[in-house]
């Protein structure tokens, strides 16, 4: 029998069928997979039969100070790096939209950490956080402080390290906010700013009353984006720190791979990235209000 | 070469919207045949349908008597000339020549063959290794052309091929079009909105409005017997005025009472148009071309006072917007018998060597030959 | 305003300007330099200006990497992995995203809305579970457990479809009519055309994948399929810690990415950016 005319069905399907396996298969099944098992005290390798334990998973992990200071490590994560990497970012290309001679080099210096694996940032850092007044950062901080700053071994330290963690994080992740900031900027009509000469605005008002405004929907991304990357916070953790010390740099995904990895838990851990995608599902409702609501008034 | 044919065919939109209702036309074995309308009327849908980019919802489309509804656009042999000519950008000009031949799996060298052949006959040989973005508007139509002559289609769609052009290559490449398809004999169905290109290209022409048929038929019987006030006032620059009258016989001659005004017709009105007999003593509509409004002179029987209102001069000829006492109706109304935009001044076209200001005071003469004449609902009274 | 105020204004903006460019590229210095040096000297001198100067440079790190670990064969498993996912990734894509954006099918709008829905999924929000699958079909440590499940990506589905969807369509309808079905207009007339969607999401997926950590950490158990984001900090690991032949293993990871990022620097920029205008 004929396909109706205009009805492409068999056609579409053909190419679209791979990719829909795909991310059935590994996409999908898996999410659903994680929202069963967290109902499950299942582990790996366990001989004891698999029993349905409703929400005690989750009852568990909120009640593991562990896992509760990974969250709070990861709020803190996201509460600092969030806005100091946006201002960072936002002053880059603020500053390389100037129509600077050799803007293009100092953007390309400054994307330039965000094509490096994240692995291979963390071992580099691992040598800057080198403990000792020989370490770069120590020697550093003592130059600027005129001696005043006593070495420290950063990583080590239950204070220090998060925020060391935080600092090659905005390091690694401005380059990419500031090319997307960038962007908007150029996109930004030059009329408007003719228009807000005229009307007398000088270029503080104009930043506040046309690029800043003009700006919110790549700065809402951005910052949903780090906000994301924040909890999904990882390699660096485990490769620098192991959480440690004291569980100062722990976080969600490291102790939802703990979960899987030393103790073989995959109910537990199942549930833990289930909270982690609730987190993730919030923050992207937030922003998808954030932006529509500036639609509506527009 | 093949004949199209529109039976009875309908498109809606899913959201209900009807573009065409109710299509029934045919285009003859080799004829050109012009699809003209205002922007939105469906002519582009029409064409659309006969290629086969778009569904069918009612009625059937036949070419050479095989109903295509169901063939893809690829089975249907026909070529198309796009508005923008949709030449492939990463192809060079003679690539381009070349796709279709390539899909059909002709021999290498026969499509090398045939895509020079039409280069030449197009004059495209100096540019055969361009791409389109290296092209002028002209030459980039002449490929489009090329591309849609290389293969021997059963029949050409053009849509608003010339639209993107300036007004002067627009003349050139018209005559071209013209000469070609005279030449290669080929069934043409062309669309446009532009009734100067409908009327000097079209073997016959279709007017439509709002997806329904007007009137086909040749140009200078569009012209001189348009079916309806709509075809009378889209047809002509600037088109047929439309004024409300009063049929009456004096002495057996034929009157129209216009108000301000009387014109005599000649005798041979009522031969020609036996159907005004029934609608003497009757209000009816006059359909008046610009050109055949005239000043007054000496002789002159019926002498319309007007007052100028707006002058266009285009040197060899004046349009003229005056304002007299006449009841002018607007000929794109639904219902012309109680037309809500208010009325449009009077056209007329007079000799390029009359000058006037606006606010000048006239005296005007109407030629009684060749007029039209319609109902109160704007259909053609013959 | 007058000159010299501007030219105030433009000296302390290149003020400014160089010295975060200095303090950005201070850490990939050290490498660099590092790497050239003897492994003792590396932290000794790290937290002076010799970090920076590259004297009696020799490249013996290098040649210990190669003697030290199994540098080539990690290598060649990133390039294996990341080249499978990008180039199938395309195809599957982009024809996913292609019949998304043109073509006429029940079903459509649904799937799409699916897709669209999937791509605020994060992948460590499917790893444990994902893992779990793996592990139960005895496919860890297999190229196919790292590479099968990244080919299919909702995100590179939807920038095709966004830059399709943006395509005049006379192309497509031109070609139909010159006879072509449906996978030659895609193969000859789309791709073609798209040049700058296919390199913006090749460019996405390669950066992505090079990198990866934390799956690669999942499912490889010995060296022979593990990649180099993995491999290095197994090397790191290995005592005696030498960091001149640590960041000469670093040198050599990055290179691949910084001679990509250099040529194509225009897409890597252009692919970011696309990633964000959306919405």
């Amino acid at each position: 029998m004929r396909a109706r005319f205009g009805d492409q069905t068999s056609t579409a399907l053909m190419l679209a069928i791979p990719a829909l396996l795909g991310l059935t298969l590994f996409i999908l099944l898996p999410f659903l997979t994680a929202l069963a098992l967290s109902f499950t005290n299942l582990r790996l390798g366990s001989p004891l039969p698999v029993e349905w334990v409703g929400l005690e998973q989750f009852r568990r992990i909120f009640s593991d100070a562990d896992f509760l200071r990974a969250l709070a490590n990861n709020l803190l994560f996201a509460a600092v790096v969030v806005p100091l990497q946006t201002a960072l970012a936002l002053a880059l290309a603020l500053l390389l939209n100037q129509g600077l001679r050799g803007a293009t080099a100092f953007r390309t210096l400054f994307f330039m950490p965000v094509v490096f694996p994240m692995s291979l940032v963390a071992v580099i850092w691992t040598l800057v956080y080198a403990p000792g007044p020989n370490g770069m950062m120590n020697a550093l901080l003592e130059q600027v402080s005129f001696g005043y700053w006593e070495a420290r071994d950063f990583l080590r330290d239950p204070v220090l390290a998060l925020p060391a963690i935080m600092l090659l994080s905005i390091w690694q992740g401005s380059g990419y906010q500031m090319v997307i900031l960038l962007a908007g900027l150029q996109n930004i009509p030059q009329e408007l700013y003719e228009g807000a000469a005229l009307d007398g605005a000088g270029h503080r008002q104009q930043l506040l009353h046309v690029t800043l405004p003009q700006l919110r929907n790549p700065l809402i991304f951005v910052m949903l984006v780090t906000t994301i990357l924040a909890f999904r916070l990882f390699d660096q953790v485990q490769i620098m720190t192991r959480g440690g010390p004291d569980n100062a740099t722990t976080t969600v995904m490291y102790e939802t791979v703990q979960a899987i990895f030393t103790r073989r838990q995959v109910g537990r851990a199942c549930a833990m990235a289930v909270v982690f995608f609730l987190l993730v599902l919030t923050i992207t409702w937030l922003q998808r209000r954030l932006v529509r609501q500036e639609r509506e008034v527009a | 070469m093949a004949s199209i044919v529109f039976d009875h065919v309908s498109k809606t939109y899913s959201d209900g919207a009807d573009v065409i209702r109710q299509l029934h036309l045919a285009v003859e074995n080799g004829e050109l045949l012009v699809l003209v309308g205002p922007s939105g009327c469906g002519k582009s849908t029409a064409l659309r349908m006969v290629a086969g980019l778009e569904e069918i919802s009612a009625g059937e489309i036949r070419i050479d008597g095989r109903v295509v509804n169901d063939i893809p656009p690829q089975r249907r042999n026909l070529a198309m000339v796009f508005q923008n000519y949709a030449l492939y950008p990463h192809m060079t000009v003679r690539r381009n020549l070349e796709f279709p031949l390539r899909m059909r799996k002709l021999a290498g060298a026969e499509i090398t063959r045939r895509a020079e052949k039409i280069a030449e006959m197009l004059d495209l040989t100096a540019l055969l290794e361009r791409k389109p973005k290296a092209l002028s508007g002209g030459q980039r139509q002449r490929v489009a052309m090329g591309r849609a002559i290389v293969r021997d289609a059963d029949a050409f769609l053009m849509d608003e091929p010339l639209s993107n052009l300036d007004a002067k290559l627009r003349v050139q490449i018209r005559t071209e079009i013209a000469s070609l398809q005279a030449r290669l004999d080929v069934t043409t169905l062309y669309v446009t909105h532009d009734q100067v290109e409908a009327m000097t290209l079209g073997q016959r022409v279709a007017v439509i409005r709002e997806g329904r048929l007007q009137q086909v038929a040749p140009p200078w019987e569009i012209y001189r017997q348009p079916a309806n006030i709509f075809v009378a006032g889209f047809i002509g620059s600037p088109g047929m005025n439309v004024l409300r009258g009063t049929l009456e016989a004096v002495d057996g001659n034929p009157v129209i009472d216009l108000g301000p005004t009387r014109l005599s017709l000649p005798k041979q009105t009522l031969v020609d148009h036996p159907g005004l007999q029934a609608d003497l003593g009757q209000a009816l509509l006059i359909g008046i071309r610009p050109e055949a409004i005239h000043l007054a002179d000496n002789l002159t029987k019926d002498v319309l006072p007007a007052q100028a209102h707006a002058v266009e001069s285009l040197g060899h000829e004046t349009i003229l917007h005056v304002t007299t006492g006449l009841t002018t109706i607007p000929c794109d109304t639904i219902n012309p018998a109680a037309s809500a935009t208010p009325a449009p001044p009077l056209i007329a076209v007079l000799p390029g060597r009359h000058t006037f200001r606006p606010g000048d005071s006239l005296r005007l003469d109407i030629d009684g030959n060749g007029l039209c004449f319609f109902d109160m609902s704007g259909n053609a009274v013959r | 305003m007058k000159p010299t105020a501007h030219f105030l204004t433009q000296l302390l903006r290149y003020s400014v300007l160089t010295t975060l460019a200095l303090l950005f590229l201070a850490p990939l210095i050290i490498m660099l330099v590092g790497s050239l040096k003897a492994d003792a000297r590396v932290l000794v001198e790290a937290g002076t200006l010799a970090a920076f100067l590259p004297d009696e440079a020799s490249l013996d790190n290098y040649a210990d990497v190669f003697r030290r670990s199994d540098f080539l064969r990690f290598f060649f498993n990133s390039v294996l992995i990341t080249s499978a996912i990008v180039i199938s990734g395309l195809l599957v894509n982009s024809l996913a995203g292609y019949a998304f954006a043109r073509l006429q099918w029940r079903g459509r709008d649904l799937l799409f809305n699916l897709v669209l829905a999937l791509m605020i999924l994060p992948f460590e929000a499917i790893a444990v579970p994902l893992f779990y699958g793996v592990s139960m079909l005895g496919l860890r440590d297999t190229y196919f457990a790292q590479i099968a499940p990244f080919i299919a990506n909702a995100f590179s589905i939807y920038l095709f479809y966004s830059f399709f969807i943006g395509l005049p369509k006379e192309f497509e309808e031109a070609a139909r009519l010159d006879g072509a079905d449906t996978l030659r207009i895609f193969f000859t007339i789309i791709v073609p055309n798209s040049k700058p969607v296919f390199a913006s999401v090749a460019i996405l997926s390669f950066l992505t994948w090079w990198g990866s950590y934390l799956w690669p950490l999942m499912v490889t158990i010995g060296p022979s399929v593990r990649p180099l984001p993995v491999a290095i900090t197994g090397f790191f690991t290995l005592p005696p810690l030498l960091w001149g032949d640590i960041l000469a293993f670093g040198v050599m990871m990055v290179a691949p990415v910084l001679v990509v990022f250099i040529i194509f620097q225009r897409w890597f920029v252009r692919g970011v950016t696309a990633s964000a205008i959306k919405g």
